[in-house]
């Protein structure tokens, strides 16, 4: 019985409580698996729904399927599981950031269901992200069910996303690069350990039942310096297109939050939409690896203005989805964007140069792949191992790195938030650990108040109040109403010295008449990082906090500053 | 540091009487009730180990450019400062966080559904998921506003049946109103529970505070309930038994809940009881 009274709380075990990190291993083995399966049925229901589809798709009606599945996506999310739109990413970040990685039980399942009916059904998005989602739920809600901490339940999240994205691409290195660099921005050891383990179990469960096959195959690439060097070209682009797809995105979102329509209505338009675009060009539908696929094998036969049009439409179709309510991530439309921005630029400079033998038309789409990538997530090391594994292209490496980075710089120096962070960045959500944000957020107003000041009454004489001065280690004094003990306002010792050496004032001034009452007060409620503006604005090193015209007690910079160093030493410990 | 308890405001006539049971509820304690008018039909409460959607029905939207004066007006007429909640962070765009750092939640016995569905013995799920989770102890209110005069805790020797004694301990100091304490005996010897009284050190408090300790040897539960006081608060604890106590709220609570229309003061599993 006590083994069942026990077995929710596996951190009381003694075999356990020898090392944490023992833990978190076994439960990082749990987590990966899970999101591994929830994964590989995503990707499973992806196959079946777009083989059950595809008779129809050479139907001229067949454009009003994308929009069906975005509108059934939408309503889902809306009505059933009572979740926003979106892929979910930003919110687990946020979580990460803010509430310990806590998340809602119903998100490891909702976009899911929520992505295969919108890729599935054709429109342009990925179902990486929503696995992230899923992964990074089935971690926080398995940390919860276990009753782990919030260190332990941040690596589990963590753990869930490395597993998601090591299984549906079969790459642990990039999962787990992915979950460090993107959803925790934090490389400890600690966390290290475990989501490397959880993405083993994501991948090797991947293998068990797709077996271990690359995404991506390819020809042997031939790079020389001259390809090395055309590669500066093709950052370039890539980082315009990322900037290019971020930007219509977002716009999109805007144009379609304009409309007073139900969202399920303007997801179908947009997926509507999408599917016109796909009548003509079938490249832009649903998640896009056959085409990616070709394009890497140097079997994609379009002539330079057909890619390029791919390219925009690609673009297009992605922001008509995503932007007016469909259900999926970006990761996929990135991939075949990116590939399809390669292939342009290959083609371009076959057209420049023709008596040059540049590399493989492949190597450009995959480096294009790693250029959009890193520069959408402004995340080079994923970008570089994510590609690297599900190519298999280790050839590819040094032009990879370039590509990467570059891209990434650029982006960065125009939109200094990666889209992930961009809306979080917006709102003050992005709290990064041990960063002075993240500091300020962990600590409160009331838990830092100082409640031994000794208040005193607007009618009493300067003569008492002396009295009292001497038996008060504080220099602030608060003065309330004698009748309802409403805070009326302060004394400062600096403000009141002439009167204190002038015993002729003693028994004439009362403190009504020399208090301050124009001061800035402090709420119980009111974020740190406020208070601190307020201080440095007015040049202060205390205030009152008042809660319905009740003084509560003093804040000083002093305390906030000792209790900063505190909590910073808690959050940057391993 | 003043008592704060959280309200979600309804503005219709069942949201009015709910409000004035939280209005009257903090006049006794000297809590400051923060209310929450709703923008959205949902929001994110984050506990310490669980985050928890509330889904609200479309009743809580309805006449928003009157629900500040409404609520307003009940608060004023109560002689209590007004002071409503704005929500500071977003988890979504259309998904606000509300912190969990108050002493008290106000709820009716369901948050998620139409008022008209609501019936004696029907306490919503997120309800129940609030009072699991929550570090304060939850107000139930009454169909409708009713006044309480005494105080009845239901005591049947679990840890959160202690706590919820203690909680009654200190209602009864801050209003002054008799407490009575309700116990069925059931299989357990009436000793049993003597011992956690003297186990717990309450042997001292229960002497001062309580006015008389109700013994219920026989007959049916349900029956046994006629007994209390229909003008009590009562309090109790929740989720206190057995392997399974997390996931439902204990057979003696949901009986009770379901048997009596007195304002519920109900202490989960996370309570941390403060002085």
């Amino acid at each position: 019985m006590r083994i069942f009274k026990s077995w929710r709380y596996p951190a009381s075990w003694k075999f356990f409580r020898l090392d944490d990190r023992l833990l978190l291993m076994l439960m990082a083995v749990i987590v990966g698996l899970c999101s591994g399966l929830a994964a590989l049925a995503l990707n499973r229901s992806l196959i079946a729904m777009f083989n059950w589809l595809h008779k129809y798709h050479h139907i001229w009606w067949a454009f009003v399927l994308p929009g069906i599945g975005a509108a059934l996506s939408s309503l889902f999310l809306e009505k059933v599981v009572v979740e926003g739109a979106g892929h979910g990413v930003p919110e687990v970040i946020y979580s990460v950031s803010r509430y310990g990685g806590l998340l809602r039980f119903r998100s490891s399942y909702s976009r899911l269901i929520s992505s295969c009916l919108t890729i599935g059904s054709g429109g342009s998005a990925g179902p990486e992200a929503p696995v992230v989602m899923s992964g990074a739920a089935i971690g926080s809600n398995i940390a919860k069910y276990f009753s782990l901490n919030d260190r332990q339940r941040v690596t589990l999240v963590g753990c869930g996303a490395a597993g998601a994205i090591s299984s549906i691409f079969n790459a642990p290195i990039a999962g787990m690069v992915f979950s460090i660099e993107v959803i925790l921005g934090e490389w400890k050891s600690v966390n290290i350990v475990p989501i490397a383990i959880a993405a083993v179990a994501g991948t090797e469960i991947s293998r068990i039942l797709q077996g271990n096959q690359i995404v991506f195959s390819h020809l042997q690439f031939n790079i020389d310096l001259l390809d090395i060097f055309a590669c500066l070209g093709l950052a370039i682009l890539t980082a315009v297109a990322s900037i290019v797809l971020t930007r219509m995105l977002r716009s999109m979102y805007g144009i379609s939050h304009k409309i007073s329509a139900p969202i399920w209505v303007r997801a179908a338009v947009g997926g509507c939409a999408v599917g016109i675009i796909g009548l003509f060009l079938p490249v832009v539908l649903g998640e896009g690896y056959h085409a990616v696929q070709a394009m890497i094998g140097g079997t994609f036969s379009q002539g330079l203005a057909l890619v390029a049009i791919a390219t925009l439409a690609k673009v297009v179709a992605t922001a008509l989805t995503l932007g007016w309510g469909g259900s999926g991530g970006i990761f996929a439309p990135c991939l075949v964007i990116g590939s399809l921005a390669g292939l342009t630029y290959h083609h371009c400079l076959i057209l420049l140069w023709p008596s040059i033998s540049w590399v493989n038309e492949g190597c450009f789409a995959l480096l294009g792949m790693a250029g959009l990538i890193s520069g959408m997530l402004q995340a080079p090391l994923t970008g570089i191992f994510l590609i690297v594994e599900i190519t298999g292209g280790y050839e590819v490496i040094l032009p990879l790195i370039i590509v990467s980075a570059i891209s990434t710089s650029l982006c960065h120096y125009i939109e200094p938030a990666s889209f992930y962070l961009k809306e979080l960045v917006e709102r003050g959500h992005l709290l990064r650990p041990g960063t002075d944000a993240r500091v300020l957020s962990d600590l409160n107003v009331r838990e830092i108040i100082e409640e031994d000041c000794i208040t005193v009454k607007q009618n009493m004489l300067l003569r008492d109040f002396i009295n009292i001065i001497k038996i008060s280690p504080r220099n602030y004094f608060p003065v309330e109403d004698e009748k309802t003990n409403n805070f009326l306002g302060i004394i400062h010792l600096d403000d009141i010295r002439a009167y204190l050496f002038n015993p002729d004032m003693y028994d004439a001034v009362v403190l009504g008449q020399i208090m301050d009452t124009k001061v800035d007060v402090v709420h119980p409620d009111d974020d740190l990082s406020e208070v601190l503006r307020k201080m440095d604005a007015h040049q202060l090193f205390s205030m009152p906090v008042v809660s319905n015209n009740k003084f509560l007690g003093l804040i000083s910079k002093a305390t906030i500053l000792d209790q900063y160093r505190k909590e910073l030493v808690v959050q940057t410990s391993q | 540091m003043e008592a704060q308890l959280f309200h979600i405001f309804r503005n219709n006539p069942f949201g009015r009487e709910t409000l004035l049971q939280s209005i009257y509820f903090c006049k006794k304690m000297g809590a400051s009730p923060v209310v929450y008018i709703p923008k959205f039909t949902k929001f994110l409460m984050y506990f310490e180990n669980d985050v928890v959607q509330i889904d609200l029905d479309s009743s809580y939207l309805s006449s928003p450019d009157t629900a500040i004066s409404h609520a307003t007006e009940l608060l004023e007429e109560g002689g209590l400062s007004v002071r409503f909640f704005e929500p500071k962070h977003y988890t979504a765009t259309t998904l606000p966080d509300i912190h969990t750092n108050f002493d008290y939640m106000a709820c009716p016995r369901s948050i998620s559904d139409l008022s008209t569905k609501i019936g004696l013995g029907y306490i919503g799920p997120k309800v129940r998921r609030i009072v699991n989770s929550a570090r304060f102890p939850v107000l139930i209110t009454s169909p409708v506003y009713k006044e309480w005069d005494r105080i009845a805790v239901f005591f049947g020797g679990s840890a959160n049946a202690v706590n919820a004694l203690k909680l009654g301990f200190r209602i009864s100091r801050e209003t002054g109103l008799p407490l009575d304490v309700f116990t069925y005996v059931g299989k357990v010897s009436l000793e049993s529970y003597e011992q956690v009284i003297k186990d717990e050190n309450l042997k001292k408090e229960m002497d001062y505070f309580v006015n008389k300790w109700h013994i219920f040897e026989k007959g049916i539960f349900e029956e046994n309930l006629y007994e209390v006081p229909h003008t009590a608060l009562v309090i109790l604890g929740a989720y206190g038994h057995g392997l399974i106590k997390n996931f439902v709220f204990g057979s003696k609570m949901e009986k009770i809940q379901s048997t009596i229309s007195n304002n519920l003061l109900i202490v989960g599993p996370n309570y941390v009881a403060t002085s």
